[in-house]
């Protein structure tokens, strides 16, 4: 009886923790930036990066998205540029190799889904709302979001790079995840006998 | 005063599109040299949109310069050898290209490089083409190298001005001087 008891609980706890996580296809996905120099938007795309995605909107409290972007991996299709982003003024990528992104809480607006998450860029952490827009598709789900950021929150070209006539403040992260159909969830372990 | 070339001298249009060019080549050719070098930072990006601003001006001041002289007459030569009238008008065709072909090569390596494009904060012009590290190479060796022919042109042009005045004591140098010196 005890046992069974017990049973129960896991597999109720293993129920309550059931956001399905959804695998990220990696060629159908795309992180990027849009950032303005001198009046003229760019694209920057990072190309390496991975992304975990759990998701149910019944169990926020036990979604979650998480990233890790390798920035050297950066390619805003200009050679010079990308090799100037990585310097100390900018990604500092030699120090600084990674940036994350973490989700605290998952909550439902009238608008959508919105995760409060943490995102580490340069070795500062900022808390970020980051609403996004989850569409369930035949094969499993996308996640789409445009989020604004300030570039000198995270310490990315301070000092006499702030002028903003060279390289405005305002820089758009656009997301979009193609993800596939969850992994179905490992049944809970039978208790033992 | 007529705005317009006369047969004996160029009219005040002329010789302001002369004097503000040569002004504003003056100007950007040592620049685009000193330029180079800079360390990166946004110094150099000054810099370079200072140049391509001052590029793209006089651009513009080609095409119109270009429309103006299209429209309107030539002061006759002062009587020289014919071979020295031929080398003038060449020169001042390979001028009128220069003008035209230096600015372009400069905004199609801009283009090729991947950089952005903006007259003085103002206006912002399209890429020719789009990033190619090849073509960018390749727009650059053209840019300095119709750099270096201009200023061999220029020179010339210079020289046989200089030579007009004071060994042949013609009205070349003084029709196209600013203010009021044409030809008696």
């Amino acid at each position: 009886m005890r046992t069974l008891f017990t049973a129960a609980l896991l597999l109720a706890a293993g129920t309550a923790a059931a956001a399905p996580t959804y695998p990220v296809l990696a060629t159908q996905s795309s992180l990027s930036f849009v950032a303005t120099q001198q009046g003229e938007k760019f694209t920057g795309v990072i190309r390496d990066f991975d992304a975990r995605v759990s998701y149910a909107p019944e169990d926020l409290a036990h979604s979650g998205l998480e990233a890790t972007m390798r920035l050297k991996s950066i390619d805003t299709k200009s050679p010079d540029r990308d090799q100037a982003i990585g310097t100390a003024d900018w990604f500092d990528v030699a120090r600084y190799p990674t940036a994350t992104f973490r989700t605290v809480a998952m909550r439902m607006t009238p608008t959508g889904p919105v995760a409060d998450a943490d995102l580490t860029i340069k070795g500062r952490t900022k808390r970020i709302a980051f609403p996004f827009a989850w569409k369930a598709t035949a094969g499993g789900a996308t996640l789409d979001a445009r989020v604004a950021l300030d570039r000198l929150d995270f310490g990315l070209g301070g000092g006499e790079w702030a002028d903003e006539s060279m390289v405005a403040h305002r820089v758009e992260v656009v997301v979009h995840l193609t993800l596939a159909a969850p992994v179905a969830a490992a049944p809970a372990k039978p208790a033992a006998h | 005063m007529a705005l317009r070339s006369t047969a004996t001298a160029w009219g005040p249009v002329t010789r302001a599109f002369h004097w503000g060019m040569l002004v504003l080549f003056a100007g950007i050719v040592p620049v685009g040299y000193y330029m180079t070098d800079l360390p990166l930072g946004p110094q150099k990006l000054k810099v370079y949109a200072l140049h391509k601003s001052v590029g793209l001006t006089l651009l513009a001041l080609a095409v119109l310069r270009l429309a103006w002289r299209l429209g309107e007459r030539r002061p006759a030569l002062p009587p020289m050898p014919a071979w020295q009238a031929r080398a003038a008008g060449a020169a001042h065709v390979l001028l009128y290209v220069l003008a035209f072909a230096i600015p372009l090569s400069g905004w199609l390596f801009n283009s090729a490089a991947g950089f952005p494009l903006q007259w003085f904060h103002l206006v912002n012009l399209p890429a020719l083409t789009g990033p190619d590290p090849a073509l960018k190479a390749a727009a650059r060796e053209l840019h300095e190298s119709l750099v270096a022919v201009f200023l061999v042109v220029v020179g010339l042009h210079a020289a046989a001005a200089l030579k007009h005045h004071f060994v042949d004591h013609d009205t070349t140098l003084r029709s196209m001087l600013p203010g009021r010196g044409g030809r008696p």
